[in-house]
Formats: structure tokens, C-alpha cells, sequence
């Protein structure tokens, strides 16, 4: 029986792990320190095609900052539910509170996108735009985030609560001096899980926020912006160039990287909580 | 406005503070009732509490007697009927619940410090007005009335956590004592204590119960008679007796009450 359930469990670990060997096998070639750094306008200089060359800087820094923009919007709102979630609603309250946010994260991304284009960038008019992308994509991540940090005030003792109030404490002075020092690591580690799903999404942004070129570093908020997702995603309609696919699946390997990066950062920041 | 309300907050930055200056105030319950989830947890508990010692409250689970605690303190809020101090509702105690618990210090059962150092940990209550200097004789008195500070003095800076769980009451204790609180509640304090951590607690309450009125809810008959004090016997919402330990445990006059003495006495008799 225990070997059987193992053989069912391998492939969860195998595929996973075979798909980052693949990539990062494909990508090796490809991957250099110029790939990140080297300019756009040096490579268009030499009449190569735009895109199917090196010159990944400024697809990194458009995700980055649309991750970190959405992360912005979204934090404060998640933790506006966190605190309702645990200070204010009934026990009714708290289960609809729950099912919506279930809900929400089960949306598929891509109508996110579609919402998004339809009321941010033509309704509003804003265009597609960085602006744009940041509100859907914080849109996408809130319910991740507020599920988070809801856990993570829920992992605060009730002893150390009742016994602020019984101190006198207001329930806001309660928040800033026990909750949050007490949960700040499960807070930490939702945000930075919030902002690895933030940097994995790619349809939403593709419909109201990105441009393949022509873009070096957005002038405002609501210029469009490149995203390492969205450039992945144009390179690999290139089918039949070979350098770009090569670039493709070098802009994978970068992306998984930085993904990776905030996972395993939270990672540690959770075993760092569960040793406290 | 009330003597309580009149008298001032702590200060730690007065000269040789002293807990004897706290003057003892009337404490009375006229018709407290509470309702929770649609289940009646009091039923018209009327009763006067002295002004000095230890009045300990008894009862089976579910009595209602850790509610009445929440009830004194505003935890509890939606309760009918008045709870006074010197005369005044508390419902209508100036600045509202969080001013009145400053008044009114609350021992949980389970000691519950804060992710912060022993020292910070007394002055944890204490607004930043109440800061001021001379703060650390102030914490020393705090920590020798809960008489922790022998053990602690080297240490004050290490974090609280790393004290035993008897040290961790006598923390709270002296935590809520930084207030220089009218009453203090006591919720079982002792309950997850062993024999010599509880001796010492029954000690720092006795010593501190000559300047601060205690009403101690406990499970531990024992210690309701070695505490000496006035004894609330409770069942199922409702006030079923009182007196004077001598004479309550020797001389029940109600049926509930020896009833529930004879029972405690049979599957409890290590208490």
C-alpha cells in the first residue's frame, strides 16, 4: 500500500522537477549576465529583430514594478479583511467572508482580464496601461493575500488578546503592539506568495497592460509597460526563429528564478515562524 | 465623579511608589444579567463584594463565574443590570471600557506574556504619559510585589517567554499591578500552576489583598478556604449562597451547596 501511494505522489515531485531541468537545459545557451543588461536600442542598432535578442531588463523591471504596485493596492485592503475578519464579524460574517474569497481565487485570471480591459481600459479610458495591469493583478492576488494574513492573526494566541484588552489596550492599539509584532513573519510570507503569483500571471496583463515593443521604462502610470510573462508569451508564437525561441525559454529560466526567489524566501520566513 | 475616577493613574515617576496609598472602594451587583447565544449564562446575581481580602467564587463548569468576571471588566458588554463602583455604572464609566480596565487588573488562568522583553512586559500597559522617569523603581516595586523580582533582577531585558509558567503569572500579576488597579479579577490563577508555584501566588494574593480587593474564581475548595475570605457559591447562572469561608465550608445551609461540596469532595480529593 505505502509503496503504491508513493508511485501515485512520485509524479507530483518528478514533473515538476523535470519541467525546471527542461527549462533550464534549454535556456543554458542562452543565459548570460548581457542577457539581462544589454540595451535595447544597442541590439536594434544592429538590425537584428526586436525581441528575438538578449536585453531582458526592461521586461524584469516592468514585472517588478507591476508586482510591486499590485502588492501596494492590494496589502492594505487585505488586511482592512483580515482585521474585519477577526475583530468585527459574526460567525456568520466570518464564513461568508471565507466562501467569497474562496470564490474569487477560483475566478479563472483571464476573465479578470477581460473585466479589466472592459472597465479599466476602455471604460475608464485609461489605455493599456501599468496602472491598468496593477489593479487587475491586485485584484487577482487579494484573495490569496487576505486568506494569508487572515491565518496569520488567527495563529495569535486569544490569551494575548483578551489580556492587551484587559490592559486597557484599544483594540487598535491591541493591533499595532500584539498582533502585529506576533504575526508579522505569516504576514511577510502572504505578501511575498501574493507577489510570486503576481509575477506568474500573464493573461490579465496581456490584455491591459503590456506592449511587445517600443517600450524601454513606462513614462507614467498610464503608459504601457513590458513584462517578462507577456514576452515569454510573444516569443513563442515566433515558432519558427530560432533565436527566439532560445530567448524564450531564457526569459523562462529568469522568471522562474525570480519566482522562485520569493517562494523560497517564504519558505523560510514560515519555518522561522513555526520555531518561534 | 467618583474617587476612582478622581484618583490619579499610575505614576511611575513619583517618589517611592507605594501600592497602601489605593483606598478600597464599594463594590456592588444589582440585578446582572447576561445572555449569550440565546442561553441565559446570569440570572439576576445581586451581591455586594468586600472592600478588602479575597472573595472567591465557586461553582461547577459553567456557573457563569468567568463571565461575571468579563461582565466587571466590560469584556463582556451587552449584559442588563448594574455593576457599581463607588456608587457609579460602570456602563458609564468615564472614557469607556478601555479606561475602566485600566482600573480594573484581570489574572487569566493561563499566563499570556508578550513577545517583548520582562521589563517591557510590566510597563505593557502604561501609556506613553505614563512613562516617564523614575519608571524603573516603579517596575522593581511592581515585579517585588508579585515577588518575581529576586528571580528576575539580572535579566530584566531577556524575553519574557523564557520564564517558567509560574513565573509568567507572577508577570501578569505584576504587569496588571503596574496599573495600580481598584480591584483585581482572578480567573482560576493558580489552575495551571504546580504546588510550589501556587504557594507562592496564594502568598503575593494574601499580602496584596490587605490593599486591593480580589474576586478570585476557583475550582480548588482547598484554596478557597486558605485564601480566608468571603465565598460566592454559583450554579447554573444564579448566586446560591455566601459567606464566610470558616463558616461556609463547615456549615453549608443550602442543598445545592452541600450537594456540590459533598460531590467535590468525593471526585476531587486532592483539591
Amino acid at each position: 500500500m505505502k509503496i503504491f501511494l508513493i508511485c501515485l505522489a512520485l509524479p507530483a515531485f518528478l514533473l515538476p522537477a523535470a519541467c525546471l531541468l527542461y527549462i533550464l537545459w534549454q535556456a543554458w545557451p542562452a543565459l548570460s549576465l548581457e542577457l539581462i543588461t544589454g540595451t535595447v536600442d544597442a541590439i536594434e542598432g544592429q538590425g537584428l529583430s526586436f525581441g528575438s535578442q538578449q536585453a531582458l531588463w526592461h521586461q524584469i523591471s516592468g514585472s517588478l514594478l507591476m508586482m510591486l504596485l499590485a502588492c501596494s493596492l492590494a496589502t492594505p485592503i487585505a488586511l482592512s479583511i483580515a482585521l474585519f475578519h477577526a475583530l468585527w464579524a459574526s460567525k456568520r460574517q466570518k464564513k461568508m467572508v471565507l466562501s467569497l474569497l474562496q470564490v474569487l481565487q477560483s475566478i479563472p485570471p483571464i476573465v479578470y482580464g477581460l473585466c479589466g480591459l472592459v472597465l479599466l481600459v476602455h471604460l475608464l479610458q485609461w489605455g493599456i496601461s501599468l496602472a491598468a495591469g496593477a489593479v487587475i493583478l491586485s485584484v487577482i492576488i487579494l484573495p490569496l493575500l487576505s486568506s494569508n494574513i487572515i491565518h496569520a492573526l488567527e495563529r495569535v494566541p486569544f490569551e494575548q488578546s483578551q489580556a492587551a484588552l484587559s490592559l486597557g489596550l484599544s483594540h487598535m492599539e491591541m493591533i499595532v503592539r500584539v498582533w502585529l509584532p506576533s504575526a508579522w513573519s505569516g504576514i511577510l510570507t502572504g505578501i511575498l506568495l501574493a507577489m510570486a503569483r503576481a509575477l506568474s500571471e500573464t493573461a490579465p496583463i496581456l490584455f491591459t497592460a503590456t506592449v511587445f515593443s517600443g517600450i524601454a521604462w513606462p513614462e507614467s502610470l498610464f503608459s504601457p509597460v513590458t513584462s517578462l510573462q507577456t514576452h515569454i508569451f510573444y516569443l513563442a508564437q515566433e515558432g519558427s526563429n530560432a533565436q527566439a525561441t532560445q530567448t524564450a525559454w531564457a526569459s523562462a529560466a529568469v522568471l522562474l528564478s525570480l519566482v522562485l526567489c520569493l517562494s523560497l524566501t517564504a519558505w523560510f520566513l514560515r519555518r522561522y515562524e513555526e520555531s518561534l | 465623579m467618583s474617587h476612582i475616577q478622581s484618583q490619579a493613574r499610575p505614576q511611575p515617576n513619583q517618589e517611592s511608589p507605594s501600592f497602601e496609598t489605593i483606598t478600597q472602594p464599594s463594590i456592588e451587583i444589582h440585578q446582572l444579567s447576561l445572555i449569550l447565544s440565546d442561553k441565559t449564562i446570569l440570572h439576576d446575581v445581586s451581591l455586594q463584594i468586600a472592600n478588602t481580602g479575597i472573595t472567591t467564587l465557586i461553582g461547577p463548569s459553567g456557573a457563569g463565574k468567568s463571565s461575571l468576571l468579563r461582565c466587571f471588566n466590560m469584556l463582556y458588554d451587552h449584559w442588563s443590570g448594574d455593576i457599581k463602583i463607588n456608587q457609579q455604572n460602570i456602563k458609564q464609566w468615564q472614557g469607556g471600557g478601555d479606561s475602566l480596565r485600566q482600573h480594573i487588573g484581570l489574572i487569566a488562568q493561563k499566563p499570556s506574556v508578550f513577545p517583548a522583553s520582562i521589563y517591557e512586559n510590566v510597563i505593557f500597559g502604561l501609556s506613553r504619559k505614563q512613562r516617564k522617569q523614575n519608571q524603573d523603581s516603579w517596575v522593581e516595586q511592581c515585579l517585588i510585589q508579585a515577588a518575581l523580582w529576586d528571580e528576575v533582577k539580572d535579566r530584566l531585558q531577556s524575553p519574557a517567554c523564557t520564564l517558567s509558567v509560574g513565573q509568567q503569572q507572577r508577570l501578569c500579576l505584576a504587569r496588571a499591578l503596574a496599573l495600580r488597579p481598584s480591584i483585581l479579577l482572578l480567573d482560576e490563577p493558580t489552575a495551571s500552576l504546580d504546588p510550589r508555584s501556587k504557594q507562592l501566588i496564594e502568598n503575593v494574593l494574601q499580602t496584596l489583598a490587605k490593599h486591593i480587593p480580589m474576586l478570585c474564581v476557583t475550582h480548588d475548595l482547598e484554596q478557597a478556604q486558605r485564601l480566608q475570605g468571603e465565598v460566592i457559591f454559583m450554579c447554573d447562572g444564579k448566586i446560591i449562597e455566601t459567606g464566610h469561608s470558616s463558616d461556609f465550608f463547615q456549615n453549608p445551609n443550602k442543598l445545592e451547596t452541600r450537594e456540590f461540596l459533598q460531590w467535590a469532595v468525593c471526585e476531587c480529593p486532592s483539591d
